[in-house]
């Protein structure tokens, strides 16, 4: 483990000196560490390694902040971590945006119908029409009665990916009812 | 896979050699010096207050100006090692101005309670807040353009700091500057807007120095 630390430091002083080839060695074995680490906090291995490309990128702006003199992993998992919070952060932001989007379409959608007189079976139809999985979803969710996460544990989707697809079946739906 | 091998031969070829930031401490005391020398020209221009050779004898008021001195050097330093993504792995002094802002609070808990016969109030109120802000103005703009050039992973606290840090700055030259004797006064128009905008450096931080 030591001889490991000892070796990304020297890569790294070898780096701030212009050494271009130890800076790709650098980058690769960081990238080896960091893998594990954002694997294990991430659901998809796509989430991962768009992550891990940006840690990489920051770690690249930020080189001149360290000095080699101290230890090289809490410094790179600094900025880990520092990216990853920020990506959860605008995750989880966005599913929550998502949700009160979704929650206002849901609200809104049975007064629209009322007013504008069409009928459950016109509806239905509609839904037909839509791709072959937003209607699924929607029939599932809103004849069948199942909540979006078990809806996506039957499809095999992710519970965010039901919600999106559930809005924009809502979207062209409201779109083709207010005509 | 591909993408990561491609990213980083791309910024390996990028990389030239790179100086690194100086040692933390190094920055502190640059930071300190200057604050000193902005600290003695304001002094110089403005002037001490008249009976600051008397006011050495109450052991309340060294002791608020000691503990706001050490409020200043703490949180440049801590405000320095934020700026840095691992706070230089040294955790335990970036936080330490916490520490030293709770002992100032209290330093000025019992200067108030030592306070009796209460002094009078000055005439001015928001006079001393507005020329805290004015004197703590430039030592914003520089600390926080200084911390730009580094990579803060605590922005937020990061920006908190570093304007408490400049508005001590002010409150110290307020205090040897005015010739006030009331607590009661000090708290409320020089400490707690310079606590409040302590906060509104949380919001600077998260827009300043995010990167």
């Amino acid at each position: 483990m030591t001889d490991q630390n000892d070796k990304l430091e020297k890569l790294m002083k070898q780096s701030l000196n212009g050494d271009q080839r130890a800076y790709a060695a650098l980058l690769q074995e960081t990238s080896r560490l960091l893998r594990p680490f954002l694997s294990r906090r991430l659901s998809f291995s796509n989430e991962a390694d768009d992550l891990l490309q940006e840690i990489l990128v920051s770690i690249h702006k930020a080189r001149h902040t360290y000095d080699g003199n101290r230890p090289y992993k809490p410094w790179a998992y600094a900025i880990a971590r520092f990216r990853l919070q920020d990506y959860l952060r605008a995750h989880y932001s966005d599913q929550l945006r998502q949700a009160l989007d979704f929650d206002e379409m849901e609200e809104s959608l049975p007064e629209n119908v009322t007013e504008t007189g069409l009928s459950y079976e016109s509806i239905s139809a509609e839904v037909n029409k839509l791709p072959e999985k937003q209607a699924n979803i929607l029939q599932l969710m809103h004849q069948e009665g199942y909540t979006a996460r078990e809806v996506a544990e039957r499809m095999g989707m992710n519970e965010s990916a039901v919600k999106v697809a559930a809005h924009r079946a809502y979207k062209i739906l409201r779109g083709k009812l207010e005509r | 896979m591909a993408n990561i091998d491609e990213l980083v031969a791309k910024l390996a070829q990028d990389a030239s050699a790179v100086k690194p930031a100086p040692h933390p401490f190094m920055l502190s005391l640059q930071w300190l010096g200057a604050a000193a020398i902005y600290l003695a020209v304001s002094f110089a221009v403005f002037g001490l207050r008249p009976d600051l050779a008397g006011k050495f004898h109450n052991p309340w008021f060294v002791a608020e100006i000691a503990t706001l001195l050490g409020l200043f050097v703490a949180t440049s330093v801590s405000a320095v090692l934020l700026a840095f993504p691992d706070l230089h792995q040294k955790r335990t002094l970036a936080l330490a101005s916490a520490w030293m802002l709770a002992l100032f609070l209290l330093i000025l808990f019992f200067a108030w309670r030592s306070d009796t016969p209460p002094a009078p109030l000055p005439v001015h109120d928001i006079e001393c807040t507005l020329g805290i802000t004015m004197m703590a103005l430039l030592p914003a703009v520089w600390i926080f353009y200084s911390m730009r050039k580094y990579a803060s992973t605590h922005y937020r606290l990061a920006g908190g700091v570093a304007l408490l840090s400049a508005f001590s700055v002010g409150a110290l030259w307020l205090r040897l500057h005015e010739q006030t004797d009331s607590i009661v006064h000090v708290v409320e128009w020089h400490y707690l807007p310079m606590l409040a905008i302590g906060l509104v450096g949380l919001w600077l931080g998260k827009v300043m120095l995010k990167w």
